[in-house]
């Protein structure tokens, strides 16, 4: 349920797979065919002359070397930070908020037991409060070997994400609707319906554990 | 107006299915971080050879402009053994972020149908079920089932328990059952297979 970018993944892996893939390729043909070493060293020799013609042209004033080189620092730290940030976004999206809601307050409101002065305020539900109730309500069953429960933002609103491991033969349709009806309940609870992924995963516990034996 | 919230249910009904979809496939989260370590290394080195030389002072290894020469000079001034390998690594480095980014990069799980929540079961659970049901019907032990599930196919390999007669269709039978019942969809091909030595009764 993370916000990891997969679309910016993909692309960066294929340009930097295809940089490495090139180089690599490049330095074994340059190592076993002379016949193309030849020709890189030219084609090089070539690339070389002109880039130095280059940052003589560039020469900053009264120093020899070229402000070129600053660029080319500038950019590197770019290229560094934007690395930074790419590794930084993956698996983000993880929060502490369940739902929060402002009441502007008003005069006077009729109840039953007669009006009532609300003051103006804000409510927030923390991320806690979703995941203790289902922890809480999945906690008696024998057929879960494990519950983990965590909330995600998923497009301006939270989002649940109940992943259980049950045991070896539990089926698998049944263990879904059953804990789907306690989300049910919780949402009545609650008052709020939230999207939910339930994933009933297999993991080393469920390998050690005991096999499910009646159901 | 009166379409509005037609259309948020809409959105919310399309944000649920590219949520479900997204748990079906790899992020490509670790390729990404290892390409993004990689590529930081090397620009930081160079950044600080860049820097030793901009600002006047003696460089490290080599500068940018001696690496230069370096690279364009190759295979001369370079290992004979050294070379081939170090650029064998980097063709399979570069060729592992290169498949990361384009293999679809599947799990091994699908969406059972719910109502309230989208529902991923792993295959290994949905393996365990299908192993339970088939040995209940060939009345064996655990140990004697192995069943593997795949997008496409289920295989069921069954030991027999020597001098008793599997059928492999009862088996077939009471495995795909056991998928229809748990709404498995589409039914993938079941292949029961009995081999042929048996093992000793337990």
């Amino acid at each position: 349920m993370n916000q990891t970018p997969r679309g910016l993944n993909r692309t960066l892996l294929v340009i930097i797979g295809l940089l490495f893939t090139a180089v690599g390729l490049h330095g074994l043909l340059v190592s076993s065919l002379p016949r193309y070493a030849a020709g890189w060293r030219e084609l090089a020799e070539a690339v070389g002359e002109s880039v130095e013609y280059g940052l003589r042209e560039t020469a900053m004033a009264g120093q020899t070397t070229s402000w070129i080189w600053i660029v080319v620092v500038i950019a590197l730290i770019g290229i560094v930070l934007l690395m930074v940030g790419w590794i930084a976004v993956q698996g983000k999206g993880r929060t502490g908020v369940f739902a929060e809601a402002y009441f502007p307050g008003s005069g006077a409101e009729g109840t039953p037991s007669g009006p009532v002065t609300s003051t103006p305020g804000a409510v927030e539900l923390g991320a806690a409060v979703p995941e203790q109730a289902v922890k809480a309500a999945l906690a008696d069953r024998t057929d879960l070997v494990s519950t983990h429960v965590s909330t995600w933002e998923t497009g301006g609103d939270a989002g649940l994400q109940i992943k259980v491991q049950p045991r070896l033969g539990a089926a698998p349709l049944q263990v879904s609707r059953e804990i789907s009806e306690t989300v049910q309940e919780i949402d009545a609870a609650l008052g709020r319906s939230s999207l939910v992924v339930i994933h009933l995963a297999a993991g080393a516990r469920t390998r050690m554990s005991r096999a499910e034996r009646v159901r | 107006m009166p379409d509005q919230p037609d259309r948020q249910e809409q959105n919310a009904e399309r944000e649920r299915q590219r949520i479900a979809r997204r748990q079906l496939r790899s992020p490509r989260s670790f390729a990404s971080i290892v390409a993004a370590l990689v590529v930081a290394a090397i620009c930081l080195y160079f950044m600080f050879e860049a820097a030793m030389k901009s600002i006047g002072q003696d460089i490290w290894i080599k500068s940018p402009g001696q690496w230069w020469d370096w690279f364009a000079g190759l295979p001369r001034g370079a290992d004979p053994v050294l070379l081939p390998l170090a650029s064998l690594l980097v063709l399979l480095l570069g060729l592992y972020f290169l498949l990361q980014g384009v293999l679809p990069g599947r799990k091994a799980r699908r969406i059972l149908p719910n109502d309230r929540a989208i529902v991923l079961v792993d295959h290994e659970v949905i393996a365990a079920t299908l192993a339970r049901r088939a040995r209940t019907e060939a009345n064996v032990s655990p140990e004697q089932v192995m069943v593997v599930v795949g997008h496409t196919m289920v295989d069921v390999n069954v030991r027999p328990t020597s001098g008793i007669r599997l059928r492999a269709d009862a088996i077939q039978k009471a495995v795909e059952d056991e998928l229809v019942r748990n709404l498995v969809d589409p039914l993938p091909k079941v292949s029961v297979r009995i081999s042929e030595s048996g093992v000793v009764g337990q």
